[in-house]
């Protein structure tokens, strides 16, 4: 994950720092002269590089940018060109050595004058949390900024996080929104308090699909189209609501039920949000009752039985499981029980939104001015965000008009929206900063401001204590969902719908369990300090009844995630092995060791190959199940060009073929067989309903490592990643730095992650020690 | 009984909100009167993200007079104004559906982890030619994520509009003098605020380093931009909108019903280019994960376009694409029955429509499907260039670019013109 001296030095803009030119030594001089400037030389410029009279200045940009130009092609053996006299093993060393020790020597003086991280921006993930925070609102400000660029993996590098007309327009249109939200402008919202009989679930038709109780209850039974919203209720205004549902199984033969609500318009454009699975006995009433958030005026509530038959329309006589309902309350929106919300109070405190003077002006912005900058605000600072309020306020523009017009500068202003560092170590304010939007991708809370505030968060047991406090608050969650969400792609976990007829059994609830047991695992390691090579393999996983089912393992029942002791024939172990890692690198249909391959060498093993050149032919997939991909991949290899780096991807993504699109195990490919072609087949029950799917060849999964170990299957390839524990810890370390930092990595930092990975070592790789590692480091603690 | 926990988190998850000041995205940065002389030249590019199965696309004959293919069938009658490029893509734009990021754009490898997009193919014609229309481009989206076609210079997407009502709201539809004068308010005041953050950022400025210092430069030279469109979003709020002789559209329902949402679309690109309201206008079509309700089709689009040579997914696929060609040739021959002055307003207009992938099944991202139809070439023939070693798409950008007046010669990874596509 390392960038090469050369892309250092490309990302450096070496201005003022000091660090003069000096001579060029005999043998480099000798050997660009020999080899390099028959082209780039006083007669011809290729590429527009001239090297003889390139001055050994590595402050200047270009030169030192060329120098680094000459390191990559020379390291990579790039130049000279082939056809040309190539140079003896011993020259191109002799200049290697020292190009890289004068790279080095100008990346470090870079970073000692200015630090190695760049001001960076918040991201809008960033972004929303913070304001959350800061205003005590939950409105959605998210989806109105444009999305963000990452670098290194992460959408936290200040490189990405590029700014536009288009983004501040649209952070003045966040900061309108949030200031009426937290403010609480306009009327008040009507509040909703009522108890709906089941019946309001059902749409106006015959009643076929379901079946009225003389409870008055209704069963419900179809689980895939199901108009069951409830029409009756559209929420008055987006927000909070409480809503209570009473439900039972309903012919579930003393099972307990499964439903799920979701949340929405259901009608045009907008969108649906799951609210939850949840579960109900068999024969009792039970109520069940979540307080979820409504993002849009008219939406409403949906209940829809889970795992019953997807569509039938004999209900009167329908035998099969289904759900009975017997009511459902709504309360809310919750913001809005008090009037105006607490939130304006908590802005303003208790001067009058509508006869302030400019005094009160003063004290509002005084006191949120430095919660927004997330540092003390001298007066002469705010001065001018002061003076806009004022001038309104001497043409008799209204208090609140006035005093918004201050918040928002407040809100668009560079020190809320970038993260204020000065070279050298870092002062307890930026400290903080750093600290809390790594562990909590928000600002630090008023704890943590009174530590920086007090001078001692930098001293190690302060910081140590801080990190672990921060790690057990519920605001933790944004690093596990944020991280795990980049570094193992779970993001993507909707990019695909896995082939109907191929993965009959894929369905909402295993998806989410899928994310849910990442996460927990992920939380599992950080909690109990657990070692991180468990997440290239481990003696137990974090699973819920549909997640066990999904890998065949007897004895878990429930929606709820609990640790589970994994047996050696379960096929199961460490992320690799998790349902979420293998559904995000896989398309719905088919599978590609190239693609899990890369995806395994770049986030487990820390080693990234560079991405296929340019014009380069894919690999056509095929599920009729007559190529076979081991015959297509194998022409990579063969060829020079690319075998380069085929043989260190494809064999690690071999070993994965056992796993299917959606993390399943497999010894036999499923297929869609042509017609008339044949195929065995096997019937999986899925839904009350038998599904026939085709079988295809037998799963291979072994295959030898680019330095010659060979394995026969992921039991054995983890066995040998595992015999490099420090590569492991490493490439994790890796990317913790750069999340936290927000920074892409230089070969100055190595000393410092090497300490990391000794000190993580020595205490047996635990997880969360690797996370205090990271924070007592040098480099997490300089700009 | 079950609780499900109160997570803050969970509400991050949501849904789109529609609020004020709609008419600032894309307001042309620096407005001029156009060009004097010669017709008002436009530009319309549509990308469908998951591609346009090659074998029912392209005919095996180069030149004028090729054979006619499945999917050419509805353009039958327009041949004369279209030409059909194959052997073309963007090189070293890899990494399968993220290359749609750089459909317009060229930026290579879209998939690597430190990709930064650079300026799209319209939004780079704005800036060479910023025109006297109320909007300076229109970035549209047919689908769910909301993600369009058009990238700011600093490799910023820009925001999208999806809904044909909002749309058609920002273009036609006069606000209450009430609204106005709020509209006015408040645009002023965000004029005083930049001024306010970009004197702050140079204060900032004086105590940082030399790269951070860079970043702060970047933030007061936005700002400032942002200043300047506030002020013309402010003149344009005075000025009433055209007046167009067509209901406001509904919006389609079904999230899925591509069909509609395109045909609402392209009405809506139509009303835009004739009343002059816009002259670059985006449209990004994404295929979804979902069933679409189009008859013979039953499996999910995303899916079927990775079909793996399965014969049932071909032949739905074939049903669903061959939809989508007929909702282009609606839309050129609309066009091409719009009069204007001078001559008609597809002889005006440039539409560029195809896809990002070239083998959507594989995620190929060579050999890019490519059509560019209107704006005054001399069209009716198949541009045949080499399979094995593609000729760089920036080519045609370059052509288009020169057609709408710009002086160019280069448009990111295309030099020169592509061979082969004369004016008219």
């Amino acid at each position: 994950m390392r960038i090469s001296i050369v892309a250092s030095l490309a990302m450096t803009v070496l201005t003022g720092v000091g660090f003069a030119a000096g001579e060029t030594p005999l043998p480099t001089k000798a050997f660009l002269q020999k080899y390099c400037v028959e082209c780039h030389g006083a007669k011809a410029q290729e590429g527009d590089v001239r090297l003889d009279n390139l001055a050994a200045d590595f402050v200047a940009k270009t030169s030192s940018e060329t120098w680094g130009q000459v390191f990559s092609k020379l390291e990579k053996r790039e130049m000279p060109p082939k056809a040309k006299t190539q140079p003896k093993e011993g020259e191109r060393q002799v200049v290697l050595d020292w190009l890289g020790r004068e790279l080095r020597a100008a990346v470090a003086a870079r970073h000692r004058a200015e630090g190695r991280v760049t001001l960076r921006r918040i991201n809008r993930f960033e972004y929303q949390n913070t304001i959350h925070d800061l205003l005590g609102i939950e409105a959605n400000v998210m989806e109105l900024l444009p999305e963000d660029g990452s670098a290194h993996g992460f959408d936290k590098v200040s490189s990405a996080l590029t700014l536009s007309p288009v983004q501040v327009e649209k952070y003045l249109e966040a900061a309108d929104l949030a200031l009426d939200a937290a403010l609480g402008v306009g009327a008040r919202p009507k509040f909703i308090e009522e108890r709906f009989p089941a019946t309001e679930l059902l749409a106006n038709w015959e009643n076929k699909t379901y079946r009225p109780l003389e409870s008055g209850a209704v069963a419900l039974f179809n689980s895939g189209y199901s108009p069951t919203e409830l029409r009756k209720f559209r929420a008055p205004a987006p927000g909070r609501y409480r809503v209570r549902v009473s439900a039972s199984g309903f012919q579930t033969d003393g099972q307990p039920a499964t439903f799920r609500i979701y949340g929405g318009s259901f009608g045009v454009g907008g969108k649906t949000k799951l609210f939850g699975h949840f579960e109900v006995s068999a024969d009792k009433a039970t109520v069940v009752e979540l307080v979820e958030r409504l993002d849009n005026r008219g939406d409403t509530l949906k209940v829809m039985p889970y795992g019953t038959i997807p569509w039938q329309n004999t209900a009167a006589t329908y035998t099969g499981p289904g759900l009975a309902v017997q009511w459902l309350e709504v309360e809310g929106p919750l913001d809005a029980k008090e009037w105006p919300p607490a939130t304006r109070k908590q802005l303003l405190g208790d001067v009058d939104l509508e006869r302030g003077t400019v005094a009160d002006a003063d004290r509002v912005l005084k006191r949120f001015a430095p919660l927004a900058f997330r540092r003390p605000v001298s007066d002469a600072d705010l001065a001018p965000y002061l003076r806009l309020v004022r001038e309104r306020l001497d043409k008799s523009v209204p208090f609140g008009d006035a005093l918004r017009v201050g918040l928002k500068a407040i809100l668009v202003s560079p020190r809320f929206l970038l993260l204020d560092e000065q070279p050298g170590k870092l002062d307890g304010y930026a400290l903080a900063s750093r600290l809390s939007y790594f562990l909590w991708s928000t600002m630090p809370d008023e704890k943590l401001l009174a530590a920086a505030a007090k001078g001692d968060l930098s001293k190690p047991e302060v910081l140590r204590a801080q990190v672990d406090w921060m790690l057990d608050h519920p605001n933790a969650r944004a690093f596990t969902e944020d991280f795990t969400g980049q570094w193992l792609s779970l993001r993507n976990i909707e990019f695909t719908t896995p082939d109907a007829r191929l993965y009959p059994e894929f369905d909402e609830w295993l998806q989410v369990s899928m994310l849910r047991e990442t996460r927990a695992f992920f939380d599992e390691l950080l909690q109990g300090d657990l070692s991180v090579l468990n997440f290239v393999d481990s003696d137990f996983a974090m699973l819920n009844e549909r997640l066990a089912k999904h890998y065949g393992i007897p004895g878990v029942t429930g929606l709820h995630i609990r640790r589970v002791p994994l047996q050696p024939e379960w096929h199961r172990g460490g992320v690799l092995t998790h349902a979420s890692v293998l559904k995000v690198t896989a398309n719905g249909t088919t599978t590609s060791p190239v693609i899990r391959g890369a995806w395994l060498a770049d986030r487990i093993l820390g080693k990234p190959v560079p991405p296929p050149p340019a014009n380069v032919e894919a690999v056509e997939p095929d599920i009729r199940g007559t190529k076979n991909i081991r015959d297509q991949l194998a022409k990579h290899r063969n060829i020079a060009t690319c075998a380069a780096c085929h043989v260190q991807m494809d064999p690690l993504g071999f070993a994965l073929e056992s796993y299917d699109v959606i993390g399943g195990w497999r010894d036999r490919y499923r297929i869609s067989p042509e017609r008339g072609q044949r195929a065995d087949t096997f019937t999986l029950v899925v839904n009350q309903r038998d599904m026939r799917v085709a079988l295809g060849p037998q799963v291979d999964s072994s295959d030898t490592l680019a330095d010659g170990r060979r394995f026969r299957d992921l039991i054995e390839l983890k066995r040998l990643v595992l015999a490099d524990k420090e590569q492991v810890t490493r490439g994790l370390a890796e990317k913790l730095l750069i999340y936290a930092t927000g920074q892409g990595l230089e070969v100055t930092d190595d000393p410092a992650i090497s300490d990391i990975v000794r000190n993580v070592k020595a205490k047996d790789y635990g997880f969360r020690t690797l996370v205090h590692e990271i924070v007592q480091s040098s480099t997490f603690q300089n700009k | 009984m079950h609780t499900a926990p109160i997570s803050r988190r969970q509400f991050l998850r949501g849904t789109s909100v529609a609020i004020a000041l709609p008419m600032l995205e894309s307001v042309a940065p620096f407005a001029c009167a156009a060009v004097a002389g010669g017709p008002v030249r436009r530009m319309v590019c549509c990308c469908t993200t998951l591609g346009i199965h090659a074998e029912n696309l392209f005919p095996a004959k180069a030149g004028r007079d090729y054979e006619l293919t499945p999917y050419l069938e509805p353009l039958q009658e327009l041949r004369g104004d279209f030409t059909l490029f194959s052997g073309v893509s963007h090189p070293e734009v890899d990494g399968g559906h993220s290359s749609e990021a750089s459909f317009l754009t060229a930026a290579p490898h879209p998939g690597a982890s430190s990709f930064r997009n650079t300026i799209s193919l319209d939004q780079f014609a704005l800036e060479k030619l910023p025109p006297a229309t109320r909007f300076g481009s229109l970035a549209l989206n047919i689908g769910q994520g909301g993600t369009g076609l058009s990238v700011s210079r600093s490799g910023v997407k820009l925001p999208t509009d999806g809904r044909p009502s909002e749309v058609f709201q920002k273009l036609f539809v006069n606000g209450s003098p009430r609204e106005v004068a709020r509209q006015t308010e408040r645009l002023r005041d965000g004029r005083s605020i930049m001024d306010t953050v970009a004197d702050d950022a140079k204060r900032l400025q004086q105590r940082v380093t030399a790269r951070d210092r860079e970043k702060l430069d970047d933030y007061f030279t936005t700002v400032r931009e942002v200043e300047q469109r506030l002020q013309l979003a402010e003149d344009w709020v005075r000025k009433p909108k055209p007046a167009v002789d067509v209901p406001p559209p509904t919006d389609v329902s079904n999230a899925y019903d591509f069909v509609a949402r395109t045909r609402l679309m392209f009405d809506l690109a139509h009303l835009a280019l004739q009343t002059d309201s816009t002259r670059f206008i985006t449209l990004m079509i994404q295929g979804h994960n979902s069933v679409p309700p189009v008859q013979g089709v039953t499996i999910d689009w995303h899916n079927l376009s990775h079909h793996g040579k399965d014969p049932e997914k071909l032949a739905q696929l074939r049903v669903l694409e061959l939809e989508q060609m007929k909702l282009l040739a609606g839309f050129l021959a609309k066009l091409k029955s719009s009069r204007e002055s001078s001559g008609d307003l597809l002889a005006n207009t440039m539409v560029l429509y195809g896809s990002n992938l070239g083998n959507a099944s594989s995620h190929d991202t060579r050999n890019m499907p490519m059509l560019l139809a209107g704006g005054g070439f001399k069209h009716g023939q198949h541009l045949a260039f080499d399979q094995h070693s593609n000729t760089p798409l920036g080519q045609l950008y370059v052509s288009m670019l020169q057609r709408l007046g710009i002086e160019t010669d280069r448009f990111a990874s295309g030099k020169g013109t592509i061979r082969g596509l004369e004016l008219a």
